[in-house]
């Protein structure tokens, strides 16, 4: 084992942790674990790197299409039609 | 207090005043959210007609649950629990479209050997092929794979719902969404890369997730036997 990123076991480890670890989903001390190895292991920041980009595809390619003015009026309708909660 | 005629035609008042107040409530906040709601459906029916009917069937069911919702819990949340139940229960049953849950159910050892393993440089490369892939094809990507692992990302990263939400929604517990989210990504990313492979972006089909024991690391993951 050499410098940092030599340790195939913790990186895989990371790897494995990697989706959480973008999404803000693990501890503070493991963030700060990951976020340290990181920073050391290039292999693992290029991993980081090309999940980032993965997500910002994503995010890109997926627009949300709004509803149509009148669904929105249509559940109106229906919904005080219905009248007062668990009435009928 | 809050007013029992905000916004309220004839026709809401006919109950004890309570009952007209919750639903003068539920209008204003659940209608809060109807385009994101819309989306999702859109993305789940693919398309428009379906996705309204969706979304009203979701309302409608909402608002006859409503009193049973705990005000103060996350009404984004709940509402997104409804809609999804109500597209399994009514529209992925109509389609036959199987159950896919089983392939989260692999564990981690398994999950990681999906995978092949490239060296960082054609990852770097992979990154950039995917750059140019059109919005459709990540569209057809995010169809393509498993509907859990799907809505765990979209949940995720489209409408950024921490994972204790989405294990509201999904009705799953926090560590199978990590899963899902995990293994989600990983798939799209494969998938991508096939597509840009298939379009000459890429030399290699195939995505690499881990470097660990990588072609390169003092042989030892060589094929030699």
């Amino acid at each position: 084992m050499g410098e940092a990123g030599a340790d195939p076991g913790l990186c895989t480890q990371i790897a494995a942790m990697m989706s959480a670890y973008i999404d803000g989903e693990v501890g503070a001390e493991e963030y700060q674990f990951i976020a340290v190895h990181i920073s050391q292991c290039p292999p693992c920041g290029e991993e980081e790197h090309a999940q980032r980009r993965i997500q910002a595809l994503v995010v890109r390619a997926v627009r949300r299409p709004s509803a149509p003015v009148e669904l929105q009026t249509r559940i109106r309708t229906i919904l005080r039609s219905l009248g007062s909660l668990g009435s009928q | 207090m809050v007013s029992a005629d905000v916004d309220d035609p004839k026709g809401v008042d006919s109950g004890p005043v309570g009952d007209a107040e919750l639903a003068a409530i539920f209008e204003t906040d659940a209608l809060a959210y109807l385009d994101q709601l819309y989306g999702t459906a859109m993305r789940m029916t693919r398309n428009p007609v379906d996705a309204e009917d969706l979304v009203q069937e979701t309302y409608t069911k909402a608002f006859a649950a409503f009193r049973s919702y705990q005000q103060g819990t996350n009404l984004r949340a709940w509402l997104f629990r409804i809609l999804r139940n109500t597209y399994i229960n009514s529209y992925r049953k109509a389609k036959r479209e199987p159950f896919s849950s089983s392939a989260e159910e692999l564990s981690d050892p398994e999950l990681l050997e999906v995978s092949s393993r490239l060296p960082g440089g054609v990852r770097s490369a992979e990154t950039q092929a995917l750059e140019q892939l059109g919005d459709a094809d990540v569209i057809e990507a995010m169809q393509a794979i498993a509907e859990d692992f799907r809505t765990a990302v979209y949940l995720a990263d489209i409408e950024g719902f921490s994972y204790k939400e989405i294990a509201e929604i999904m009705e799953t517990p926090v560590g199978t969404v990590m899963s899902r989210v995990h293994r989600g990504r990983k798939l799209l990313r494969s998938l991508l890369a096939q597509y840009a492979y298939d379009r000459g972006l890429l030399d290699e089909p195939r995505e690499g997730d881990e470097h660990a024991g990588a072609k390169k690391a003092d042989g030892e993951g060589a094929t030699n036997g």
